[in-house]
């Protein structure tokens, strides 16, 4: 009895002193007081924020505000003086079990960050405009592709759509034209007669000899990449399978020292996970040499990464029940991996296939840029040469295949998971010769690609000459103080050029999100075509990787940060616009009822029975594409987009690896970082 | 109170749900609206707050068209009418304190509440609604953490916000089990009996009716096919209501 009122003051005292400690270590009381999330972040926002405003000013003088001639200071202290004394407010107020808004907080934090962001990453808003004619030049060559070409006196000319109408206007009513035919550019992009190494199959019956050069049909840069998205989609997904079950915990606990394979497994993915195809793409350059295969190798690194994850991740949520019910009749190890586990996880796993064969085709599309195959490599050429309305073309023929690609991949994945109950026996007959002709053509059209895409896998056991050297000064990675303070004001440059695409694309997706949803447009005739342009511009804008953007707004803008960022806004605008209108479609309407029969005004009904409900959604999705733009912006820099790639672009082709090496480390600690922060945030919000 | 004459509803695809349906309802009436499912019950009090807008016929409150109505006209009679759902239509992730301040929309300045700003006289209108319905503790949960009946009452709470005088209760008890079924309707009917307000309801459950309502109209393919006392409902009215095949069951 005695002891409880001065145990109860002693508990009010270190409650009223356990707020202070925020002034010396802001965050701390606040992990004292069970908040040890909240207490962390804001120990870790601080540091980071405060670093920002440090190494801004130093470097580029961001925010300086000049007090005298020789004093002068960054104002962007202000709002991290602010940020600290929030924190102070926070612990008193935590600790008085009263509620305390992070309001001042975000606000503080975003200020500093886009400030900083807008200066490091070069937006000069401006020239959007005052260059606009630069613009209207490369939009007017987009429109127009190199298709169709005409004769000029002797010259082949590039011919847009008018002069094809002209032209076909011309041949119905029987006047004079100039003669319009298909440009050779279409044969390089879609396939052409030529002279081609002689395939393994005419050798094999004896109509050529090895590596003759014989004449033949040249495979055209959209097929090969298609090629290479095949092959690397299914590669990946034999290997993946094995490699999942060893990092899959419920599965590995079985065996003994499972654990500790699983942990190794789980480990080794998602470090390999965070470097992105195009730098796998470098690496295996310099292991193989450049060509579709290294293309195929790099697609094939990573996507074995990231199906092992997704895979090990479904393999741990099948049901228990059946597992048990095999083991209970006796089954040893295998055999409840063959008849509880494998029917369980067949349909999730042909969907995660069928999904990864949607995002390597993408990757296919820009693997040649650094690799050497593909309709990448086709891209980086003209780009080279300026031939803008070759690009343009490659652009569409790129938008074509992967709008198809995209809309195969979603429909099966659809089937699949509709999961209707199938009667296996009866098969009819038509449907038996049916799957053996699938077969058959499956066949072919794998010896087709692995002859397309050159695979050899001699090479892989025969590495270029400077492999050994890339190995090495990979373990021995440059650590000076210059390189690093290199890389770290890149990796600042590339951070920021994501927050600010992630921004911008955004908040632009946001009000064209609302047209391109069904349940608001689409009723009456008018905005049904509303509704159909606007999901049609998300759907081809999407379609193309923002590295194969860098080019325009290099041409638009100029070379640098500002170019690459516009490029990732445009992705994410692209892709925002789609799933928040998705998200819009599947509000459900009976509170918009209930609050309209209240007596609300359309704006009160929006704010309390839409926004609730949209919110949520829209915030995860820029999480996620937050995740998206920043494996993006580390290789935005090979096409003149600025940030990290550009490094190291240069330090790979100038054999400078030990240097190159400190970048990917870079990279990965950022990106798995980044990762981390964002799984976080969805948790806690979503 | 409430006069309606010759009311006809038909949907955009052909549907005839309400066909020349008129009736009256007087000041502190319990009115219960019966009839099988698909008969027009929702279309009806959808009607009378023109959440939905009818084709043709009369709708008069207090002396005022409702019918004729305009944009601040028409707010301006919603927020006389509470209404209560079958499926509660409450925003699942916001808080009960914002489902239930939601209820008051119609009578603050748009301005001001689009930064979820209220006075301190409505936040407290809040505290005794929810004391009405025995949930003053819920107040900063989210609505989907919930159970049915208590959802059902954050409705009745976000309801009385209006200071209504009519509620209208579209099934109210359709997806709740039996013995919540009469908790919900006991809040009704104090309302009704303690606060004057009339209530309109659409009941699925002719014991119900029998229990609560003070009198009853029933609907049948959108026709007007009774008015009367609840106890009025015979046999030979049973099946005129719901067909010959219908059996009369118990339920609790
Ligand atoms: N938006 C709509 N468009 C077209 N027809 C509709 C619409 N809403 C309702 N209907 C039709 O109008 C008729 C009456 O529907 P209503 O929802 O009013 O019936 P109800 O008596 O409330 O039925 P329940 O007991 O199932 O809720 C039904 O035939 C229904 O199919
Ligand atoms: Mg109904």
């Amino acid at each position: 009895m005695g002891l409880e009122p001065s145990q109860t003051s002693a508990t009010r005292i270190i409650n009223k002193l356990l707020p202070l400690l925020s002034i010396l270590i802001p965050g701390s009381s606040q992990t004292l007081i069970k908040k040890t999330w909240r207490g962390i972040s804001i120990f870790l926002i601080t540091l980071i924020l405060g670093y920002l405003v440090y190494w801004s000013y130093d470097n580029y003088e961001i925010g300086k505000a000049q007090i005298n001639a020789d004093k002068a200071f960054s104002w962007l202290l202000i709002p991290l003086v602010l940020f600290y004394l929030w924190n102070i407010l926070d612990a008193f107020l935590l600790a008085n079990n009263k509620k305390s808004s992070v309001l001042i907080a975000v606000l503080s934090a975003s200020i500093i960050l886009y400030v900083i962001g807008w200066s490091v990453t070069n937006v000069k808003m401006e020239r959007l405009i005052t260059r606009f004619d630069d613009a209207r030049i490369v939009m007017k060559k987009l429109v127009n592709p190199d298709f169709f070409s005409t004769l000029q006196g002797e010259k082949i000319v590039v011919c847009g759509w008018d002069c094809l109408w002209d032209y076909s206007i011309a041949r119905i009513n029987g006047t004079e034209s100039p003669d319009v035919f298909v440009s050779d550019n279409v044969g390089r992009i879609f396939g052409q007669k030529g002279t081609i190494t002689a395939p393994t199959w005419t050798v094999l019956f004896g109509k050529a000899t090895k590596n003759e050069r014989i004449p033949g049909f040249e495979t055209g840069k959209i097929v090969e990449t298609i090629a290479i998205g095949l092959m690397a989609t299914l590669f990946s997904t034999i290997l993946a399978v094995p490699i999942s079950f060893l990092g899959a915990h419920n599965i590995m606990r079985r065996i003994p020292g499972g654990t500790a394979i699983y942990y190794i497994t789980r480990t080794f993915l998602n470090i390999v996970r965070a470097v992105d195809t195009v730098v796998w793409g470098l690496l295996i350059i310099v292991w193989v040499g450049l060509g579709s295969f290294a293309g195929v190798i790099a697609l094939t690194i990573h996507s074995i990464a990231a199906l092992g994850k997704l895979f090990s991740e479904e393999i741990e949520h099948i049901d228990p029940g059946p597992v048990e019910a095999i083991e209970a009749t006796g089954g040893n190890f295998f055999q409840v991996i063959r008849y509880a586990v494998i029917p369980q996880i067949i349909p999730s796993f042909l969907s995660y296939t069928l999904l990864r064969w949607d995002i390597n085709m993408r990757s296919a599309t820009v693997i040649g840029f650094v690799a050497g195959g593909g309709i990448g490599f086709f891209v980086l050429e003209t780009i080279r040469m300026g031939g803008y309305q070759q690009y343009a073309a490659a652009l569409w023929a790129v938008a074509v295949v992967i709008i198809i690609v995209d809309y195969i991949s979603s429909r099966w994945r659809f089937n699949i998971l509709k999961d209707q109950p199938q009667k296996v026996d009866n098969i009819p007959t038509w449907k038996k010769v049916r799957n053996i002709v699938y077969i058959i053509l499956g066949v072919i059209v794998f010896l087709y690609c692995w002859e397309i895409t050159k695979i050899n896998l001699k090479y892989l056991f025969d590495p270029g000459p400077t492999f050994g050297r890339l190995l090495k000064d990979f373990i021995t990675i440059d650590l000076s103080t210059k390189v690093v303070n290199n890389v770290v004001r890149e990796l600042i440059i590339t951070t920021m050029q994501a927050l600010m695409a992630t921004t911008l694309g955004g908040i632009l997706a946001i009000p064209f999100s609302f047209l391109a949803a069904k349940n608001l447009t689409g009723k009456s005739k008018f905005s049904a075509w509303i509704f159909y342009i606007t999901r049609s511009v998300f759907n081809i804008l999407r379609s193309i990787e923002a590295l194969l953007y860098v080019a325009i707004f290099v041409f638009w803008v100029g070379i640098g940060p500002f170019a690459g960022m516009l490029a990732l806004a445009i992705t994410t605008y692209a892709l925002m616009g789609k799933l928040f209108s998705e998200a819009i479609e599947n509000i459900d309407t009976g509170p918009i009822e209930a609050v309209t029969a209240t007596g609300a005004t359309k704006m009160q009904s929006i704010m309390y029975a839409i926004v609730p409900q949209i919110a949520p959604p829209f915030l995860s999705y820029l999480i996620y594409q937050w995740d998206i733009n920043i494996r993006m912006a580390t290789i935005i820099g090979f096409a003149g987009g600025g940030g990290i790639g550009m490094m190291l672009s240069t330090f790979f082709g100038s054999l400078q690896y030990h240097k190159a090496g400190t970048v990917v480390l870079a990279i990965v600690i950022i990106v798995a970082v980044m990762d981390m922060a964002s799984a976080k945030l969805r948790e806690k919000f979503v | 109170m409430l006069k309606i004459e010759n009311l006809c509803k038909t949907y955009p695809n052909g549907t005839q749900a309400l066909n020349g349906v008129s009736f009256d309802v007087q000041e502190g009436e319990f009115l219960a609206v019966i009839g099988l499912s698909g008969s027009g019950k929702s279309t009806l009090l959808r009607c009378i707050n023109r959440l939905i807008e009818p084709t043709s016929g009369k709708i008069t409150w207090n002396g005022v068209d409702v019918t004729a109505a305009t944009g601040k006209e028409i707010r301006n009679i919603r927020r006389q009418i509470g209404m209560i759902f079958q499926q509660f239509n409450l925003v699942k992730r916001s808080s009960v304190n914002t489902n239930v301040l939601s209820g008051r929309l119609g009578y603050v300045p748009t301005f001001p509440s689009l930064f979820h700003v209220f006075s301190k006289e409505d936040h407290d209108r809040v505290k005794n609604n929810l004391d009405m319905v025995d949930l003053a503790d819920k107040i900063d949960v989210r609505a989907d953490s919930l159970s049915g009946g208590q959802q059902q009452r954050v409705g009745i709470a976000r309801a009385l916000m209006q200071e209504p005088k009519m509620i209208l209760a579209d099934e109210p008890v359709a997806s709740l089990d039996p013995v919540l079924a009469h908790s919900i309707l006991k809040y009704l009917e104090k309302l009704n009996k303690e606060f004057g307000m009339t209530v309109i309801c659409s009941l699925h459950f002719l014991d119900l009716v029998h229990r609560y309502a003070t009198r009853a109209i029933a609907l049948k393919d959108g026709y007007l096919v009774f008015e009367g006392l609840p106890k009025e409902i015979d046999d030979a009215q049973f099946k005129r209501i719901y067909g010959k095949e219908a059996e009369r069951i118990e339920v609790i």
